[in-house]
């Protein structure tokens, strides 16, 4: 049952993707510039994994996820924090919050190109943003919902507002947080790939509109794999990250 | 106010009497949202001497929660004022005070000893006397073997025990005490009061306790408040003797009919 369940049903789903794939090459007889069969992408991901280039374009989207990422939780965590603590900051930031937020990421493309053009700041800048934004708004709610007898045993113990607000509401808040940082990861990276695609000078995204450009459709579709597997990677990894921390219940 | 600056010291058996005395003057109370302002104590008025046990009666949702919240500092009154040893109470976090909860509110994050230590450690303790401090409340209330157990481990028994052995871990001179026994079952709950009678006994601290259980404030109370249903008023304050607490005993029964009566539950012929 466990080898059923763990190995042959997952890999039964991939198998009926591949052979649909095939058949529709073969049904429709597509060329190799439209829709290239399995094989051929297979051997195109493998002649990718043995360059230099291709391992430096994954550096260059992970570092410019990573950094992105790492001040797009920090200031989330921080301002959605402040937000569920203070009344006052809270009605002084909410407007300002919400009339940004429904400004996708990817509303922002032109204007990072027009400010940082297509270096690795603007990628990091819209990452942050993304996930800023989805930060703030469920660690503001994770803390509102903080459960109220915490917060008065929290008084009752000796503890003032900072300190509550940063052992207690922080701490009991935590798992939410976490589940929200994972989900946010994924949204980063999303923004990482379109920005990539608009506009750069290095990165997974412009080494697939340029494979695009030259036709070499087995390796976009080699390079759109790639970019599924490390997102699934690096949101797996995030998610083991926070379960090291928060498995106590 | 000298003890209360000074970090808590471990327990001593032979504690004096280490109360303060709270006087609660014309005290009202109403929540106020931009909708509408409810009203929840009505001018009580009466005092608890110091090392007594003062249970508060009254019915569901009467406003005994508020009191207790205004005694701890957790909130302002509206009008009247508290006075703890001839001092206002302060609204924050006050150092004198003990509090636990109908829910135990530990935090899931920390262990039981730890759970009980934070307090120790938020009131200047350090790390070492808030362990050690911490280990003998706990064996005090019976869960020595259960310190390095996570909250979610616990019985509801378990964790309310803990919720006590955590205010009386940092030795206050008010002890409030809101429905603390209210979500254990009947059997559970019996022994707590017994058990936290001999701790009560030990360390005698003032203590404010709110129960809607009258059986209760008789088994545990030196004095009785019985309150009104809300806007909470003072109806009567009755005097418990030792002699009423045995519940097998004819006062006991007496004295059960009595506040129920004052409660307007049941009327007497």
């Amino acid at each position: 049952m466990r080898l059923r369940d763990r190995f042959l049903l997952p890999l039964a789903g991939v198998c009926i993707v591949l052979v649909v794939w095939q058949a529709t090459v073969v049904m429709y007889r597509l060329p190799l510039i439209v829709l290239p069969p399995p094989w051929d992408v297979a051997l195109a991901l493998a002649q990718l994994v043995d360059t230099y280039a291709f391992w430096r374009d994954v550096g260059v989207s992970l570092y410019e996820f990573a950094s992105g990422y790492a001040i797009g939780v920090a200031f989330g965590v921080a301002i959605g924090l402040a937000i569920g603590e203070s009344r006052t900051f809270r009605l002084a930031a909410t407007p300002v919050v919400e009339s940004l937020r429904f400004i996708v990421p990817f509303a922002w493309i032109p204007l990072t190109i027009l400010w940082f053009g297509t270096s690795y700041t603007g990628k990091i800048a819209l990452v942050a943003y993304a996930v800023f934004f989805v930060m703030v708004v469920s660690t503001a709610r994770a803390i509102a919902a903080v459960d109220p007898t915490l917060s008065r045993v929290g008084t009752a113990l000796g503890m003032g507002r900072l300190h509550l607000a940063w052992s207690v509401h922080l701490r009991a808040a935590a798992p939410t947080i976490a589940s929200a940082a994972r989900a946010a990861a994924a949204i980063g990276w999303v923004a990482v790939v379109a920005a990539e695609y608009i506009g750069a000078s290095a990165g997974l995204g412009l080494m697939i509109t340029n494979a695009a450009s030259s036709l070499a459709t087995p390796v976009v579709i080699a390079g759109m794999i790639v970019i599924g597997l490390v997102g699934a990677g690096v949101s797996a990894l995030i998610g083991w990250l926070a379960r090291l921390r928060l498995d106590y219940q | 106010m000298t003890p209360v600056e000074q970090p808590v010291q471990g327990a001593d058996a032979n504690t004096p009497d280490r109360g303060g005395e709270l006087v609660i003057e014309h005290v009202s109370h109403a929540y106020v949202s931009a909708r509408r302002r409810t009203p929840a104590l009505d001018d009580v008025t009466f005092s608890i001497q110091a090392g007594e046990v003062c249970c508060v009666v009254g019915p569901s949702g009467c406003g005994k929660s508020t009191l207790l919240g205004l005694a701890a500092g957790l909130l302002p009154p509206s009008s009247g004022r508290l006075v703890w040893d001839g001092e206002l109470v302060r609204v924050g976090p006050n150092r004198h005070i003990g509090m636990a909860f109908q829910q135990p509110g530990l935090f899931p994050w920390l262990t039981v000893r730890e759970n009980v230590a934070i307090g120790l450690r938020t009131r200047g303790n350090n790390r070492r006397d808030a362990r050690r401090i911490a280990e003998e409340f706990l064996s005090t209330v019976g869960l020595a073997d259960f310190q390095d157990a996570y909250p979610s481990q616990l019985s509801g028994g378990m964790a309310q025990r803990v919720g006590i052995a955590r205010a009386l871990a940092l030795q206050p001179r008010l002890l409030l005490l809101d429905e603390p026994f209210a979500a254990v079952d009947a059997f559970t709950r019996l022994k707590l009061q017994q058990e936290l009678l001999a701790l009560l006994k030990r360390y005698r601290p003032t203590v404010m306790f709110v129960t809607h259980d009258v059986s209760e404030a008789i088994a545990v109370g030196d004095v009785i408040v019985v309150m009104s249903p809300r806007p909470a008023t003072v109806r009567r304050i009755i005097p418990v003797d030792a002699a009423d607490r045995n519940r097998s005993s004819a006062q006991f029964a007496h004295k059960l009919g009595e506040t129920l009566e004052c409660l307007g539950v049941i009327t007497i012929p």
